[in-house]
């Protein structure tokens, strides 16, 4: 009986256990967040609990990174979700030319983002770029990409769209090929409109998968760094300054650990809560699935 | 109906224009030199050169600044390693765990769960730097072992989670049925339940070989140069001369194709498998 | 046979036989001209082993972390005379550049007992050296039972000297009272025009001499090429792109970063002078720069010029120098000229970058590696590298004088070396060192970034630097 109750810790402390070495790292920086430090000025390094907080909050640069992580991470993840559900539905159905297209989709996810940008910087480079051509050929000539603050958030959106929606489109897909053909049968039958039966049967069992995608999405995105940092290191001016490029700026150029990992924990708060309240939603919307079927 | 398969049609050419043509286009960039490349309007007719592709295999590029030497296919060999290895670690550790969440309803279950999920959403940068520093005590730093078993960071939680979902809605009943003939647990859960499971793991698996696969901070900090990704590698031509976008463009070419095909090998259980609920239907 | 040729190269280094003669004997022995240069340099190392115990550290192996540079890559390629002269092994850990600085700092920070020397900016020093990384090289220069007589540290051009050596004092002058010497120079940028030939020569152009006819020719370039855009500044958010051609020209009008006052920093980018050039700056890249300019770093900047995309560039001198070979189009059509930004100026005021050897302060073999950076800094190995390889531009006088070094540069980078002589004498770095170089760097970039975007207007965009710059100097406790 005891072995019973102990078996599921037995197979999942290891799991835990690898994870937990992380964890150390984890409070020596989360310790690191309550000083003043800075590794060119180890004589002025001092503990000031909570005052690196404080200094954040007071500091205007630090909202301009959470405006622009949040409109980073809300434009990507909505746009993503829109485009991979659209795509998901075309191919629904399982052919073997449908098998085809989702893998051939998955490409772009195969191509690592630093090196993908690299490209990317160049098709939009107006000197050689074969996309900055291609858009003069319809007329548009003095469009500069990720160099201009208007268009430098649509171009590193447009880079992370060509990403990662395939991986939003492959999670949809499944979980749209998964649901039982019981109900929409019968809403054929009963002649429900098309449009009613998506949002009416399909969207609604649909969402706990579209729960995941979008977590495993949007906390990635609030993350964002390869991208942006590879397209624009941040610029022009101040508008791509993500969590991410500015705590590694701190880190690796300006060597001040402390505001570095204040930054850090910071941004791990909000994914924890994020992930908290979509897991939440998560559970609750499998029980009713599962009560359903 | 033939307007709406017309629609269609138009859609899916959109769509795959819009994520295959930059695919082509290092495809074809591949194919040509530094000159080629950077021109307006570019090359569509140009002489196809297998120039960069040999350059990386045999080691040994001309530059402006003289001979390059590349490590390119040690790289690969890095990438394949790790990602490999990462992989089959996370695999050997989640799928029990991942077994035990979804059977057993147990006292702090669902944090144990939530808290390993949420490794995955750690800044890398937050652990990276202190980690460093343990890892040098600990004798890991600069290892595969110390490299393998950050990459449980991006493996793990990944694996985890979408093969837990996989298990919940795998019906226990057949387990249970089996083991009243008298199996044992073990043998239930390996018998029945994973290979029940199986395309949800391929699944969870591929997806985490290319999270892993893309990754590229981990090694860098942590290791030396004979121990680094392609990723790193193929920055390799980013050179005080200039960049060398053919190399690159190659480099990507010949680092998707491992991926590619174990996605096409596994292309049958890749859609089904991340359906976590495929089995119920 | 192998006595005879070493015989024949001794010769040849002791001036009792011509180098032509030299060539033809060899020729007889079966030797082509490419193993007679590695031969060569051993002989020259020889000659070097006379008085000082080179042997000392035999057996050592030492570890070195370098960035993918042709200056690591001439190293490597005389490695084997370094091996042979002290008997100590060398291996080496190359990472690209685009990465290079992070591999570093983190293997300092956690300090890492891995590497014993490493390739280094000077700028990175004013952070590394004190965080207690780096070793002071004072110690090591005036021990001569540690430093080669005929090492010559006199030799490296004086300014050098003093830009990689400081007191760590916010402010305080570069290679002034109590600096150290944190770094040894090994190869230097300076920022000049590098310009396409073929361009100039078609619409009848000469070197621009100030930022007057700067401007003029650039803006020239721009509406009549037919394509090619005037001149190509660095734009991305970085420190990087305020350190080239921006401060050279910045200094040449007299201009500072910060003031001191009482030991306290001040920032100083917001003066009427300032202003004045700034926008002159900023006008010059709305007329007749990259469009893409705002992200434009080193690389863009010359594979524009290399592809004949641009006209010229404002840039590093060696950046230009690489254009001219490889497989890049306009190569062999490119040429260099000095430039003094202000016509009032008695000549230019290149701003430095430095490529130099520093040393792990938690290396466990410290007089070996001090024993490595003297073999790779000296004469014989830099005099190689300028020769036979692209170390340029070379950080020592005697190379500078070398006949074979001159000729080779006079024969295919038109204008190079007169760009140098006028250059030299005032090239140094004019940032003032402080720890917060970097942070307070790339603000200005960012800033600039505004202003060309006309985001905001140059007069508040550098009232408002100087305020935020001023409010972080005081934060560290330095303004």
């Amino acid at each position: 009986m005891f072995l019973r109750r102990a078996l599921p810790y037995v197979l999942s402390l290891p799991a835990l256990l690898v994870c937990i070495g992380i964890l150390v790292p984890f409070f020596t920086a989360a310790y690191y967040s309550l000083q003043r430090y800075n590794l060119a000025m180890p004589g002025s390094r001092e503990f000031v609990w909570f005052g690196q907080y404080l200094d954040l909050l007071s500091d205007p640069d630090f909202w301009v990174t959470v405006r622009v992580s949040a409109t980073y991470a809300i434009t990507t993840v909505g746009l993503e979700l829109l485009l991979g559900l659209g795509i998901a539905l075309l191919l629904h159905e399982r052919t073997r030319f449908n098998n085809i297209v989702s893998i051939a989709l998955l490409l772009p996810l195969m191509t690592a983002p630093a090196i993908a940008s690299l490209m990317w910087k160049l098709m939009t480079n107006p000197n050689f770029g074969v996309l900055s051509w291609l858009i003069a050929q319809v007329g548009i000539h003095d469009f500069r990409w990720a160099s201009a603050p208007g268009s430098a958030m649509f171009t590193v959106v447009l880079v992370d769209i060509w990403v990662y929606t395939p991986f939003m489109m492959v999670l949809l897909l499944a979980g749209l090929r998964s649901l039982p053909p019981q109900p929409f049968e019968a809403a054929r039958l009963d002649g429900v409109a098309p449009h009613f039966v998506f949002f009416r049967i399909t969207l609604p069992m649909l969402a706990p998968y579209i729960v995941t995608a979008t977590l495993f999405r949007l906390l990635d995105s609030i993350q964002q760094f390869d991208i942006v940092y590879a397209m624009t290191q941040g610029g022009p001016g101040d508008s791509l300054m993500l969590f991410q490029v500015r705590a590694y700026l701190d880190f690796f150029q300006y060597t001040n650990v402390g505001t570095s990992a204040a930054l850090m924990v910071v941004l791990w708060a909000i994914t924890y809560l994020l992930s908290h309240v979509f897991i939440k939603q998560w559970l609750r919307l499998r029980e009713r699935t599962h009560g359903n079927s | 109906m033939a307007i709406a398969k017309i629609l269609r049609a138009l859609a899916l050419s959109l769509v795959l224009a819009f994520f295959l043509f930059p695919i082509v286009w290092i495809l074809l960039m591949s194919f040509q030199t530094n000159e080629e490349i950077l021109r307006l309007p570019p090359s569509t007719f140009f002489r196809p050169t297998l120039g960069n592709y040999i350059a990386l295999i045999s080691g040994h590029l001309e530059t402006a600044a003289g001979e390059l030497d590349i490590t390119f296919l040690h790289n690969l060999w890095n990438s394949i390693l790790l990602s490999t290895s990462s992989v089959a670690l996370a695999l050997l550790l989640g799928v029990p765990a991942a077994y035990a969440f979804a059977r057993f309803r147990f006292r702090l279950g669902e944090d144990i769960a939530f808290t390993m999920l949420s490794f995955r959403f750690a800044p890398p940068l937050l652990v990276l730097l202190p980690l460093s520093l343990y890892f040098q005590d600990l004798g890991l730093n600069d290892t595969y072992l110390g490299l393998i078993w950050v990459y449980q960071l991006i493996c793990l939680p990944l694996i985890l989670w979408i093969v837990r979902g996989y298990f919940e809605d795998a019906s226990p009943d057949i387990e249970y049925a089996y083991r009243i003939d008298g199996h044992s647990w073990w043998r239930a859960f390996t018998r029945i339940a994973v290979p029940l499971a199986g395309p949800g793991i391929a699944a969870a698996g591929l997806l985490s070989f290319i999270f892993a696969w893309n990754n590229f901070v981990f090694a860098l900090i942590l290791a030396s140069a004979d121990k680094q990704p392609v990723t790193v590698g193929a920055l390799a031509f980013v050179t005080a001369s200039g960049i060398q976008y053919g190399q690159i463009a190659a480099a990507i070419v010949l680092s998707i194709l491992p991926t590619l095909a174990l996605a096409l090998y596994a292309q049958r259980w890749l859609v089904e498998g991340l359906s976590l609920g495929a089995v119920k239907g | 046979m192998h006595d005879k040729i070493q015989d024949l190269a001794t010769a040849f280094c002791n001036g009792r036989l011509g180098r032509r003669e030299l060539v033809r004997r060899l020729a007889g022995l079966g030797l082509a001209l490419g193993s007679v240069e590695t031969l060569l340099n051993a002989a020259a190392t020889r000659a070097m082993a006379a008085d000082f115990d080179w042997k000392k550290h035999k057996g050592t192996s030492l570890r070195l972390l370098l960035n993918k540079h042709p200056y690591a890559d001439a190293m490597i390629a005389d490695l084997a005379n370094f091996k042979a002269l002290t008997g100590m092994e060398v291996t080496y850990d190359i990472f690209p550049e685009d990465v290079y600085f992070d591999k570093v700092t983190a293997a300092l920070s956690s300090r890492s007992t891995q590497y014993d020397v490493f390739m280094t900016g000077a700028y990175q020093t004013w952070q590394y050296g004190p965080a207690g990384w780096l070793v002071d090289f004072n110690d090591y220069l005036k021990d001569p039972a540690k430093t080669a007589p005929n090492y010559g540290w006199d030799d490296i051009l004086p300014n050098l000297r003093a830009s990689t050596a400081w007191s760590g004092k916010p402010g305080a002058a570069l290679g002034g009272p109590g600096a150290h010497q944190w770094a040894v120079p090994w190869g230097f940028e300076l920022n000049n025009l590098s310009y396409n030939q073929t361009i100039f020569d078609k619409l009848k152009l000469t070197p621009p001499r100030n930022m007057e006819e700067l401007m003029a020719v650039a803006a020239k370039i721009t509406k009549d090429a037919g394509g090619p855009y005037g001149i190509g500044v660095r734009g991305s958010r970085s420190w990087a792109t305020i350190h080239p051609g921006f401060l050279s020209a910045y200094s040449n009008y007299g201009q500072r970063d910060f003031t001191m006052s009482g030991g306290k920093l001040k920032a100083a980018m917001n003066t009427p002078e300032s202003k004045a050039f700034h926008k002159l700056w900023v006008q010059m890249i709305q007329e007749s720069g990259p469009k893409n300019w705002a992200t434009y770093t080193w690389y863009q900047v010359g594979t524009d010029l290399g592809a004949g995309a641009s006209g010229m560039i404002y840039d590093a001198d060696i950046l230009g120098y690489f254009m001219n070979g490889g497989d890049n189009r306009e190569r062999g059509h490119l040429a260099y000229a000095p430039i003094a930004a202000n016509p009032a100026a008695s000549g230019p005021t290149s701003n430095v970058w430095i490529w130099s050897l520093a040393m792990s302060n938690f290396s466990r073999q410290k007089d070996a590696g001090w024993t490595f950076i003297q073999w790779a800094s000296g004469t014989d190995h830099l005099l190689f590298g300028a020769r036979k390889n692209d170390v340029v531009n070379p950080v020592r006088n005697t190379v500078w004088q070398d006949a074979e070094f001159k000729e080779r540069i006079a024969k295919s980078y038109p204008g190079y070396l007169n760009q140098y002589d006028k250059t030299a004498p005032d090239a140094k770095i004019y940032f003032t060192p402080q720890p917060l170089f970097f942070n307070l760097t790339t603000e200005w970039a960012a800033s600039l970034q505004r202003m060309v975007a006309r985001e905001v207007s140059v007069d508040e965009g550098l009232d408002k630097l100087a305020d935020s710059v001023n409010r972080q100097l005081h934060q560290a406790g330095i303004g």
